[in-house]
């Protein structure tokens, strides 16, 4: 009975073992050409290698307390690995050795705008205008806006200035103060469809689709659909609060009673309500993010997800990543731990249930599991991946009817998402010609809806 | 570690799929007394019996508790002559279950066969190096510690019910006739033998019933998807002590590992599916139709369901630990660098 298993096994034992020790030795990196440590940390962070990124950044620093492209590199590369006191300290020190430095100044504005702080932010702003010839700041406070495009091209330091003031304004909330400097400044064109470009360039990169979405949010504000997709993608990204005005402001502006209910739905089970998170907390979740999943570095990411629970007790994704990070490591208990406690911090995480779902899949613990992946499609019926885990928990229970008319609806959902998902399928066709079988149902999780994808 | 071992690891999936080349093979008798050996001596012929006979003589059977699953629909599937359970007394032990089904006998083959080819051949790695894997085949691949592993791990699973109307099935003449099958089917050179009998097919193709049966056997018994765990479970296995042993820089995190099994499990199932009609047509050659569908309705029973989960479980985790407990002891006895010279030297496999 289990003939074709040992065969299968014997042979790929064997080939991956001597051929995968073969590749992974020959994969070692040349040792890189020693240089000095400020060189050194670019050159790792170019690599990828962006904990050993730091720590040089850190040595150069400490050998050249007085250099202030050293104090920035440090301040830079702690910024950008979530270390917010070590960054605030850096900057702080080059801005003291070097007050007017145009490139520092923008570097810690932009620096005190991800953290937050927005007032300290346009004060800095104010200082790197003021850095600037008395006649283009004359003509950047008061020319026509005609006149601004070629102002910002000439002086790219003041488009920066612009872009910052947007992204604070938007934050703010004051999503109409934005767009009048946004037209103001030429940023955005009248009779511009931007909303288009954006869809076209919906599996374009991160930062291209990003651009588009947002020139749509300023410069089309009758346009609903876009404003509720750009707060979707956001969600996706981790910048929940923007996410979250955005959603709100699309849902706002649409004239569909059915979409303001999703919108607010959508508020509710997935990012986190009314909720306060705060900004730091949102930006140390970010790369905390990025750091485990990009990087693999269990301990700093841990350590930014934990800095992001205490300062937004309320914020479900935070742990449920702990959650993830104690699963990857083996610990089903720890990662079960977590889960609960992301549910007493939001009940209504969407995610959370999920999670926890497959978690008791995985333990075979299937009525728990059932439960939560019930609630899973009770929060977002249009969640296929969740019905399609539902349906397979339901399986394993021997509920069979059940099972089939989960699995179905998921199927005939996902068909107009041109999702054929042919493995159910055909699971499903066996089932319905020979009865229940030894294995279980298969349960892929297509990404087919913008904002639900990752958390 | 990055982009090259999915590639590699792709590729020894797929030749996974293939014929294995070496005949290492192992021995199973059964003497007087039902005691089973194993030996890499080929039995002389009195010896040699397969399946073991039971001692005392067969008690007639009756149908064993092999009524369908829930919903299960039995159309198609016509038994003349149903098993029936075994008027045995007493508690049947797992490790009587392990032997009655096969299970035991074929890990022993496949450990066996595993050292072989894990073992470089002769001048591909220095002899002190080659003394090391030796060494640590011969001990991380011990039948009877793996055995255990699977044992133990069975034990977890233990429904007794079950249990016993699986042994009753597997005492009757036809279960052992049909594990008779599946041994002599895992025995070395059988690869040769199913790529000769799959171009018989396209002459003389089977009945569209007994591609049924086969189809439904798969289904019931779901062996495409356990084959694709073990290689699965190899995978992690192997790619977790490969990562461990490389650059930190380069290591996998848990998750990255996860995402290239579930790569390989898949490619691996589509595989196993496309191979999975000629080799079960030739292990099952000796089969009548009614004999198969007989098969059919006890793996689709609530036993057989059982057996098969259990086993699945068992043999995956278990086999799992082995194989990553043998990877990183492998890997720590000769490093990964002399690893990759051996490679070079390797004769490349025929896809």
């Amino acid at each position: 009975m289990t003939t074709q298993a040992m065969r299968a096994l014997a042979s790929a034992i064997a080939l991956m073992l001597c051929t995968a020790l073969g590749a992974a030795a020959q994969e070692r990196p040349a040792p890189a050409a020693p240089s000095s440590d400020l060189d050194r940390a670019q050159a790792a962070f170019q690599a990828g290698r962006h904990a050993e990124a730091l720590a040089s950044a850190r040595r150069a620093a400490d050998a050249a307390p007085t250099s202030v492209r050293a104090l920035t590199a440090r301040a830079g590369m702690a910024e950008f690995m979530g270390e917010f006191d070590e960054a605030q300290t850096f900057y702080d020190r080059a801005a003291g050795l070097a007050p007017d430095d145009a490139d520092t100044i923008y570097r810690t504005a932009s620096f005190t705008a991800r953290v937050g702080e927005y007032d300290r932010a346009l004060t800095q702003l104010d200082r790197l205008l003021a850095l600037h010839p008395r006649h283009v700041r004359w003509l950047f406070q008061w020319a026509p806006t005609r006149f601004q495009a070629a102002l910002l091209r000439d002086h790219p330091s003041l488009e920066r200035i612009v872009q910052i003031k947007l992204d604070i304004l938007t934050e703010k909330g004051d999503l109409e103060q934005a767009r009048r400097l946004a037209r103001a400044y030429a940023i955005v064109q009248p009779g511009q469809n931007y909303c288009a470009q954006a869809r076209e360039r919906a599996g374009a990169e991160r930062d291209e689709v990003f651009k588009a979405f947002r020139l749509a949010s300023l410069g089309q504000p009758d346009a609903a659909d876009c404003i509720w997709w750009y707060g979707q993608w956001l969600s996706d990204e981790g910048y929940v609060r923007l996410g979250r005005l955005m959603v709100i402001e699309g849902s706002r502006a649409t004239a569909s009673a059915e979409n303001k209910e999703s919108g607010a739905r959508y508020v509710r089970i997935r990012l986190g309500g009314n909720r306060e998170v705060p900004k730091r907390a949102e930006q140390l979740f970010v790369i905390a993010r990025q750091r485990y999943l990009r990087d693999g570095d269990i301990n700093g990411a841990s350590r930014l997800f934990d800095e992001s629970i205490r300062l937004a007790p309320a914020f479900a994704r935070p742990y449920n990543y702990r959650a993830m990070i104690a699963a990857d490591l083996g610990d089903r208990e720890g990662a079960m731990a977590w889960l609960q406690r992301a549910l007493r911090a939001d009940p209504d995480s969407w995610r959370t249930h999920r999670n926890l779902g497959r978690l008791f899949e995985t333990l075979e613990r299937y009525p728990e599991a059932e439960m939560h992946l019930r609630k899973t499609v009770q929060l977002f019926g249009d969640d296929a991946g969740g019905r399609l885990a539902l349906a397979r928990v339901l399986y394993a229970q021997g509920k069979y009817d059940d099972f089939a008319k989960e699995a179905r609806a998921a199927v005939a959902f996902l068909a107009n998402w041109r999702a054929p998902m042919p493995e159910v399928r055909d699971f499903l066709a066996k089932f319905d010609r020979w009865g229940p079988g030894a294995a279980l149902p298969p349960a892929p999780d297509p990404h087919v809806i913008m904002g639900w994808n990752y958390d | 570690m990055t982009d090259r071992t999915a590639v590699v690891l792709l590729l020894g999936v797929a030749l996974a799929l293939a014929p294995a080349t070496i005949d290492a093979g192992t021995y199973r008798s059964v003497d007087e007394q039902g005691n089973v050996t194993y030996s890499d001596r080929p039995p002389q012929p009195e010896e040699t019996r397969a399946p073991a006979p039971e001692a005392t003589p067969v008690p007639e059977v009756k149908a064993p508790d092999a009524k369908p699953a829930p919903g299960a629909k039995a159309r198609n599937v016509k038994v003349s002559a149903p098993p029936t359970a075994i008027a045995r007394t007493g508690s049947t032990k797992v490790d009587e279950l392990l032997e009655l089904s096969g299970a035991r006998a074929q890990l022993v083959g496949l450990l066996s066969r595993l050292a072989a080819e894990l073992r470089p051949a002769p001048g591909q790695m220095s002899a002190k190096d080659q003394a090391s894997v030796d060494r640590i085949l011969r001990q991380a691949l011990r039948h009877e510690a793996v055995y255990a592993l699977v044992r133990d791990a069975f034990l977890l699973h233990v429904d007794r019910t079950n249990l016993e109307a699986t042994a009753a099935w597997l005492r009757s003449p036809l279960a052992r006739k049909i594990v008779a099958l599946e041994i002599a089917s895992s025995e070395p050179g059988t690869e040769q033998k199913v790529a000769t009998y799959a171009a018989t097919i396209k002459t003389s193709p089977p009945t569209d019933r007994r591609v049924e049966l086969l189809q439904r056997l798969d289904w019931a018994t779901a062996a495409t998807e356990i084959s694709a765990d073990l290689v699965a479970a190899a995978s992690r296995g192997i790619t977790m002590a490969v990562s461990a042993a490389g650059p930190a820089e380069q290591q996998l995190r848990p998750g990255q590992i996860e995402d290239r099994v579930a790569q390989v499990r898949a490619r691996a199932n589509r595989a196993l599916r496309e191979a999975h009609m000629a080799s079960t047509l030739y292990a099952y050659r000796g089969l009548e139709d009614e004999e198969l569908a007989a098969y059919v309705l006890f793996s689709a029973s609530d036993a057989g369901r059982w057996y098969n989960s259990a086993m699945r479980k068992a043999m995956v985790g278990a086999l799992g630990r082995a194989v990553e407990q043998t990877a990183a002891e492998l890997v720590r006895a000769v490093p990964l660098d002399r690893w990759a010279r051996a490679a070079t030297l390797a004769p490349q496999p025929v896809k």
